[in-house]
């Protein structure tokens, strides 16, 4: 409950000072959330540093972004037309291999900002701005669905991303969360329902105004999500979630709460606080904005295509059968 | 011979692979083998613009003057969409060298660590807001999220 009340003062302390007199508002005068989002920004969801404080300086925010261009820029500079091939064994984290390279990533070009405020983590609460411990069941369930995404026998073992049947990293949510590319989001509101469509793998989430929640017995992958307005706040509530989605080691008891407010024609505020019991120690809340995009959602059709998963149940396959097996990749 | 190329298979080396970062959309390294480093340099026939990763059909000639085609694995096509690149940005008959690693089934499919025209220019560079390339040759990359 003081968890619940501290939040809630943060949140009313933000909106306090945002003026939202000047945003666009739908015929019934609520705000108008509708159009193209993205959520692309080079805050991470912890602070990288211990200790470190909530804000960064504007020279500490200059030095990421200019680090950030400067990587970019690197990155496209010409290679070696007489390199050979890269070495055996492996070059980097990325399970030896490589991953991509830098001109199909984007991970945006700028920190998030709040009123004024540039930051260091998207996870503001706790106050050290990182996701508070497991709980030992939370541990425990962790360490099954790691020995899980170590299993090529079953193709219903392989994690939903890679089988094109959600986004990867919690793109969509609930709560969203910035990944490395395709952070697109379109937002259609009607007086009674929103819908969030959210570019990697088309997940669309659907948000019932007013409603209650389905019962207990109707589980959905992306939850369940009934929404009101506080004020200018569209507040979202999710729940019904069942075990075979999960958000960084969440159950389905998992309950979401997000915030969306429009702080002027380009900015979004997104606000979430994520609460199970049954994984962390204790509740805990992030926040960052979304930016105003020119560009528009595009399609993404990722099951037609999807001749990665087919590769890499026929490694293993093959790695069966010479014997070679323990050299097959660990996923996340 | 409309291609030079070649194809370098490694000795075999065992390795500890380590985690594929998350937030990726598939491991790497469940797919594609460390110990079978490729360069392959040869002539675009075909590129698929699809997701979850854009495919890069080349025809490449072997030291004993096979000639194979193998794919290439590269991003999602999205990205550069949003940028301004085009299907007319790499079409068929265009020379690439591409170095990555070999498919663990062993089929000709590899993974785009490195994707250039002949003289080593990225063939997708001048775009904004990307990040670096993750493909250790830069130390100071951030780890993935």
């Amino acid at each position: 409950m003081l968890v619940a009340a501290l939040l809630l003062g943060v949140w009313t302390s933000a909106g306090a000072q945002t003026s939202t007199s000047s945003i666009p508002r739908t015929p019934d005068g609520k705000p108008d959330l509708q159009g193209f989002w993205d959520a692309a920004t080079l805050t991470p969801l912890e602070r990288p540093r211990q200790g470190q404080g909530k804000t960064l300086t504007p020279a500490e925010a200059t030095a990421i972004e200019r680090a950030a261009a400067e990587r970019r820029d690197r990155g496209v500079r010409p290679s070696d037309p007489n390199r050979k091939a890269p070495p055996a064994g492996g070059v980097d984290s990325a399970g030896g291999v490589g991953g991509y390279n830098g001109f199909w990533v984007d991970r945006g070009s700028s920190v998030t900002s709040i009123n004024g405020e540039a930051r260091t983590s998207i996870v503001v609460d706790p106050p050290d701005g990182h996701v508070p411990p497991f709980t030992p069941e939370g541990r425990a369930r962790a360490r099954t669905r790691r020995e899980l995404a170590n299993t090529f026998d079953d193709v219903e073992a392989r994690p939903l991303g890679e089988r094109c049947l959600m986004s990867f990293g919690s793109s969509a949510g609930p709560p969203a969360l910035p990944v490395m590319y395709n952070n697109i989001k379109q937002i259609v509101q009607t007086p009674d329902h929103v819908m969030i469509l959210n570019e990697m793998v088309h997940d669309a989430r659907i948000v019932r105004m007013h409603g209650p929640h389905l019962p207990g017995s109707i589980r959905k992958w992306l939850g369940d999500s009934i929404g009101r307005w506080e004020g200018d706040t569209l507040v979202v509530e999710t729940t019904n979630f069942t075990n075979k989605t999960f958000f960084r080691g969440s159950s389905e008891n998992l309950k979401v709460i997000e915030r969306f407010t429009r702080l002027d024609a380009k900015t979004l505020l997104y606000q979430f606080t994520v609460e199970d019991s049954t994984t962390w120690t204790r509740p805990w809340s992030g926040e960052y904005v979304w930016a105003w995009s020119e560009q528009p959602l595009y399609e993404y059709a990722c099951h037609e295509a999807n001749y990665s998963l087919e590769g890499i149940l026929k490694g293993a396959r093959r790695q069966d059968a010479d014997g070679s097996a323990g050299n097959v990749g660990r996923p996340r | 011979m409309t291609a030079r190329a070649w194809i370098v298979a490694s000795a075999i080396v065992s390795v500890l692979v380590t985690a594929a970062p998350a937030g990726a959309h598939h491991a790497f390294a469940a797919e594609f083998d460390a110990n079978r480093p490729v360069l392959l340099r040869g002539k675009v026939t075909k590129v698929e613009w699809v997701n979850p990763h854009a495919w890069v059909h080349v025809e490449v000639v072997t030291a004993d003057g096979k000639t194979e085609t193998w794919m290439v694995e590269a991003g999602t096509p999205n990205t550069l969409l949003r940028r301004g690149i085009t299907r007319q940005s790499l079409v068929p008959g265009m020379e690439i060298t591409v170095d990555g690693y070999q498919s663990k089934d062993l089929s000709k499919r590899a993974n785009g660590r490195d994707m250039t025209f002949p003289d080593g220019r990225k063939i997708f560079m001048g775009s904004s807001g990307t990040g670096a390339p993750r493909d250790g040759k830069d130390p100071t990359e951030p780890p993935v999220r």
